[in-house]
């Protein structure tokens, strides 16, 4: 007579953020290709049904990592920035904004360099990156427009604009530069370099 | 519309193939007692992953293991 009578599930936001970091951490150290949803549930102390419960499956779970670590760095991004900002203004903002967030979540970032190379990555970039891409856009735009940046192609753009914060963060990040040297990222370092390349993108 | 979670019953099966996948959809689609269901072939559990408010854990094991596969509840 008992037998309809089961274990009511909760839901505990505690263990869905656990799983998250966990998630993020095995993606950083194994890869895409060794990462389980039985591996993953060992680690947080948790069933592999709980896990999905939480999650339909294993791409399932990536793919919200991905979209949820996306849209915590592009509001990060976003900080006290507006695309009718002046060219040089914006451009130190964001340098700002992108190297915080990198320095900040180290593991969010490389994982979700990971997630983006993967077959989720245009999903993740979609469903998080829609209203940055078109501020970015429009930032862009309102510079070239107002002269105060040369009209070159977005990719030309980019390279040149992010490049360079890109490669001194990929430094950081492996704490040493070119031949080895020891490197940390600065303040000095990353407004020497911003200096440059605004120089190079005024007309 | 959101799941309720007491409605979601996970098993561990050896549901490995899509073909196999395909021989267990034309019976799992017939059973208008379940909501949604999905099997996460790239994971080494192979979870058959079922929501229903009407069936039981043990239902769906006979189903399964009617058709020739392992299905065990996991908790």
């Amino acid at each position: 007579m008992f037998s309809n009578l089961k274990w009511v599930r909760t839901r505990n936001a505690d263990k869905e953020q656990l799983v998250k970091q966990k998630a993020i951490e095995m993606l950083v150290e194994d890869g895409f290709q060794d990462f389980s949803m039985n591996r993953l549930a060992k680690a947080c102390g948790i069933s592999v049904a709980t896990l999905y419960i939480y999650y339909k499956d294993k791409d399932d779970l990536i793919k919200k990592i991905g979209v949820t670590i996306g849209k915590n760095f592009f509001s990060e991004m976003m900080k006290d920035f507006s695309p009718a900002m002046p060219f040089a203004e914006g451009l130190k903002k964001q340098w700002e904004n992108r190297s915080r967030a990198a320095l900040k979540y180290p593991k969010e970032a490389a994982c979700f360099e990971i997630i983006r190379h993967s077959a989720h990555g245009d999903h993740i970039l979609k469903e998080s990156l829609k209203d940055f891409k078109s501020s970015m856009g429009n930032f862009f735009h309102n510079a070239v427009s107002k002269n105060e940046l040369v009209p070159v192609s977005t990719e030309v753009f980019w390279s040149v604009a992010y490049g360079p914060l890109y490669t001194l963060l990929r430094f950081h990040s492996e704490g040493k530069s070119i031949g080895g040297m020891p490197f940390k990222f600065s303040k000095k370092t990353m407004e020497e370099s911003l200096r440059l390349v605004i120089k190079a993108l005024t007309p | 519309m959101t799941t309720d979670i007491n409605h979601i019953l996970i098993f561990k099966t050896n549901i490995r193939t899509d073909c196999d996948k395909l021989r267990i959809q034309q019976i799992l689609d017939t059973i208008d007692s379940i909501q949604q269901w999905n099997i996460d072939l790239h994971d080494v559990d192979r979870v058959l992953r079922i929501v229903s408010d009407a069936l039981t854990p043990e239902q769906i094991i006979s189903v399964v293991k009617c058709h020739g596969f392992e299905c065990t509840e996991l908790e």
